[in-house]
């Protein structure tokens, strides 16, 4: 399934605009710099997968474009990270507007401890003022994008805490889908789950990125060839390789990358 | 050698069933003060208890209008206590958590906590009753509140502190403002903590007598204004049994047995919340 | 998709801002509140009794006068008392809470740790006036009638004890408070000594049994000393709330204001005195004094419980030094 799931886009897409872009971006948890002077582009409508050893930086680099980080104090990011063109680093910017923008979904399944439906409603309901029916329409949608009205349209009212972990991976991606994000971050987002869910939300990301910019960190390679059009390769805080996946997992440039992907370290 | 070997036996042996004793001691403790108060408070218990006034000594009467007082005044002291409690633990935790100033606050807290409640009784006298010239509910109330305070300050915060990080920074990452995020989802998550604090402060503020001594004082008649002086249960077993009336010292023990069970019955319903809530 | 960003939107965003200030605001001056009841609590209690502290100085710290009627107050006798029956109710409360947390780590069998903790438990929720009521009515008059007598007939003259452990036996007195207030104080100490005893590292006690050690030598060469600083801490504890615990004592003590070297004779303590003559002071000095006499129990209270604090804490950052 889904062997070369590109194939299927259309070849302008390869050749995308930059959705967001970071510029000499530089992460410090307290002293320790986790990432070295990064800039890499993200382009609009695709599907970038960042790869590389524990600890080389790419969920802190997933981290810093919603700028989540800003919950600890001890954490601060230098240099710039644009999204349209806007410097979301600087002072005046407001950060639930950035993360409303840059939507993220975490490793572990985060339902909140709601109904399914007060799930999404939740955070829908506090940026637009909806009917009811436009309410129930949104959350259908919602779940429908994430592959999971089906499992679940009869249980809305129920508990999100009582679904499966892939259910309720979805559901925190019907989630973020539902206040329209332009971009997506994905946390190792099937590190979690079993094989079946893992398929269901490659799938998933198939159809998210004729609407979306995906960004996915990945420790699985696989997922990374099948899933991604472009591919980071980072190593101890830096990009060491950045390109189409295809020609990165076929003909990589650089030596630590081939090893890298042929499995000979991480 | 061997003289060695049973020696430490002995030793072993002994410690053993010195603290079998000790453990056997307490549970004696806790039977006999049990028992007297089941059978010294079932025998005065009679429906009168429930629907006549306090009665002047050597007259027969009832608890009602101490049960009223009693429940007014603990309900004020939820009432005030919940919310600046629920708030300061999620200062402590959601905003501060690790820092000197959580530290600082937090060690306060725990000195309250096990603070003496005669205290906080006189600071309330001074406080409430003093500037207006005369005791009153409100005052017994908000004294009840001081000391249910640090309760659900500890235990909310605890509960807010285990709620798992993935839980916030998902609900922030929706865009969502921060209070939003602590009120509807955090404080939602940890509600059976929050929950189980508010009820081990009612348990514990219910059976209070110090606090409430000089600012509620007591009351032999029927009131539902928290501005006067008002008669409650732990004030009413206090005076009653103090006297030398024999139909006084009935009902305060009725007063105490009902006191009880109020409490023990709390603590069961505590202990299945908390289970509840280490299952989820 | 919609790239420019509507201002409606950045409207609301900057509202949200302002809210999520406010909501800090909010929830600091709640966590405020904290502080400020434990220091007014003080200041109270200080400017409440000035007017004694003035009248009397130092003198009123050391004095044993306590007339009403010709306006001279002194704190030493429920100084005296509260000391007496807090020391009793260690020396009760400590070895039975020790007996209690080591029968629940090491000997009880595993399906009886629950409910025998439960039990325990149940005495610490059991409120203060019962325990005082369950005193004057049932614990004194036994006192009096079975234990006193015997104390009386077996120490007479016995150096030491005579004197302490013989007088008229009335029930009403120091001991009889003091032994309420230890048994009052055991839920408080052996929770928190079974709670560490249980957090001591597996491997620890498992290698000193491979030597051969037995239970007890496990508690106290290996349990005991890695514990040290939250069992001083638990002790603390106990003894902050046998200072300040008034319920159940004022019931038993006798409200009585002469000295007395006799542990069987009616006695005061500070919360005692407070709870029985507070509504009763009828001059701006008599109740200032008692005012005075919370500011000390305040004190005195605040310095064991912050003592106890350190000692708990202090395990606390060793245990999460130690994974």
């Amino acid at each position: 399934m889904n062997e070369m799931p590109h194939t299927s886009l259309p070849p302008a897409a390869m050749n995308a605009p930059a959705k967001m872009r970071t510029r000499d971006l530089s992460f410090f948890y307290g002293a320790r710099e986790a990432l070295k002077s990064i800039s890499l582009d993200f382009l609009e409508n695709q599907i970038t997968a960042i790869i590389g050893p524990s600890g080389c930086g790419k969920s802190t680099l997933l981290r810093a474009l919603n700028r989540i980080y800003d919950l600890y104090p001890g954490q601060r990011a230098e240099g710039e990270i644009l999204l349209n063109g806007e410097n979301i680093l600087s002072p005046g910017v407001n950060v639930a507007y950035v993360r409303r923008r840059v939507g993220m979904v975490f490793q572990k399944p985060t339902p909140f401890p709601l109904s399914i439906r007060d799930n999404i409603t939740f955070a829908l309901g506090h940026f637009e003022r909806l009917s009811k029916a436009d309410m129930a329409d949104r959350v259908e949608e919602a779940l429908r994008q994430a592959a999971l009205w089906d499992e679940v349209k009869d249980i809305l009212g129920r508990s999100a805490l009582s679904l499966s972990g892939g259910q309720q991976q979805r559901l925190s991606i019907a989630r973020t889908l539902a206040i329209r994000p332009q971009v997506i971050l994905l946390d190792e987002p099937t590190s979690a789950l079993d094989p079946l869910s893992t398929n269901k939300i490659e799938e998933l990301l198939d159809q998210l990125v004729r609407q979306f910019t995906v960004i996915i960190v990945t420790h699985n390679l696989q997922q990374a060839a099948r899933a991604s059009q472009r591919t980071i390769f980072m190593y101890d805080g830096e990009v060491i390789e950045a390109g189409v996946t295809e020609e990165m997992f076929m003909a990589p440039r650089e030596r630590r990358t081939a090893d890298y992907i042929s499995g000979r370290f991480g | 050698m061997n003289l060695l070997v049973l020696r430490r036996k002995l030793f072993d042996a002994v410690m053993i069933a010195l603290s079998l004793g000790a453990t056997a001691f307490t549970l004696f403790w806790l039977a006999w003060i049990l028992w007297t108060t089941v059978t010294q408070g079932a025998s005065a218990l009679k429906l009168s208890i429930f629907t006549q006034m306090t009665p002047p000594p050597g007259s027969d009467g009832g608890l009602l209008n101490a049960f009223f007082g009693s429940f007014m005044m603990v309900v004020l002291g939820v009432v005030i206590a919940t919310p600046i409690g629920v708030l300061a633990a999620i200062y402590l935790a959601e905003y501060k958590r690790g820092t000197r100033v959580a530290g600082v606050i937090g060690f306060v807290n725990d000195i309250l906590l096990s603070a003496p409640s005669i205290v906080i009784g006189l600071f309330i006298y001074e406080l409430l009753v003093l500037p207006f010239g005369h005791f009153s509910g409100y005052a017994g109330g908000v004294a009840l509140a001081m000391i249910m305070l640090p309760i659900v300050v500890r235990s909310s915060a605890v509960a807010l502190e285990l709620v798992p990080p993935e839980t916030r920074e998902a609900a922030l990452a929706l865009g969502l403002p921060r209070w939003k995020v602590t009120l509807s989802v955090i404080a939602r998550a940890a509600r059976p903590g929050i929950i189980t604090g508010l009820l081990l402060g009612v348990a514990r503020i219910s059976g209070e007598t110090a606090p409430l001594l000089f600012t509620a004082l007591n009351n032999q008649y029927w009131t539902a204004n928290p501005g006067a002086p008002m008669a409650n249960i732990p004030v009413v077993i206090f005076q009653y049994a103090m006297s030398p009336y024999d139909n006084w010292h009935a009902l305060a023990w009725a007063g105490a047995f009902i006191v009880m069970l109020f409490v023990l019955t709390l603590g069961i319903i505590t202990r299945v919340v908390f289970r509840q809530g280490a299952r989820s | 998709m919609t790239d420019s960003l509507p201002s409606s939107e950045a409207k609301q965003a900057r509202a949200s801002e302002a809210a999520d200030r406010a909501f800090r605001w909010l929830t600091a001056a709640m966590a405020l509140a904290v502080l400020v009841i434990l220091g007014a609590t003080g200041f109270s209690m200080f400017w409440g009794g000035r007017l004694a502290f003035q009248t009397f100085g130092l003198h009123f710290i050391v004095s044993t006068d306590w007339d009403a009627v010709s306006h001279q107050f002194g704190a030493l006798i429920p100084i005296y008392g509260t000391l007496v029956t807090a020391a009793i109710s260690l020396i009760i409360g400590v070895p039975a809470s020790f007996g209690i947390a080591f029968t629940l780590t090491e000997t009880a069998p595993r399906w009886l740790r629950q409910p025998l903790s439960v039990a325990v438990e149940l005495l610490a929720s059991i409120p203060s006036i019962i325990y005082g009521m369950w005193g004057l009515f049932v614990f004194a008059p036994f006192m009096a009638a079975d234990i006193e007598p015997w104390l009386n007939d077996h120490l007479a003259n016995a150096p030491v004890l005579s004197t302490l452990f013989t007088g008229p036996p009335i029930g009403i007195g120091m001991l009889t408070a003091g032994i309420i207030l230890g048994i009052m104080i055991i839920p408080f100490i052996s929770s928190v000594m079974w709670t560490v005893f249980n957090a001591v590292p597996p491997q620890l006690k498992e290698s000193a049994i491979a030597l051969g050690a037995t239970r007890s030598e496990v508690m106290m060469k290996v349990t005991l000393p890695y514990t040290r600083n939250a069992v001083v801490g638990a002790i603390f504890l106990g003894l902050g709330r046998a200072l300040g615990e008034t319920m159940a004592v004022t019931f038993v003590l006798g409200n009585a204001h002469e000295f007395a070297k006799s542990l069987l004779m009616p006695g005061n303590s500070i919360a005692a005195v407070i709870a029985n003559e507070f509504t009763e002071a009828d001059s701006p000095i008599y109740t200032s004094s008692l005012i005075a006499l919370g500011f000390l129990l305040f004190v005195v209270t605040f310095i064991v419980l912050a003592i106890a604090r350190l000692f708990l804490y202090r395990l606390g950052r060793i245990e999460g030094a130690r994974p």
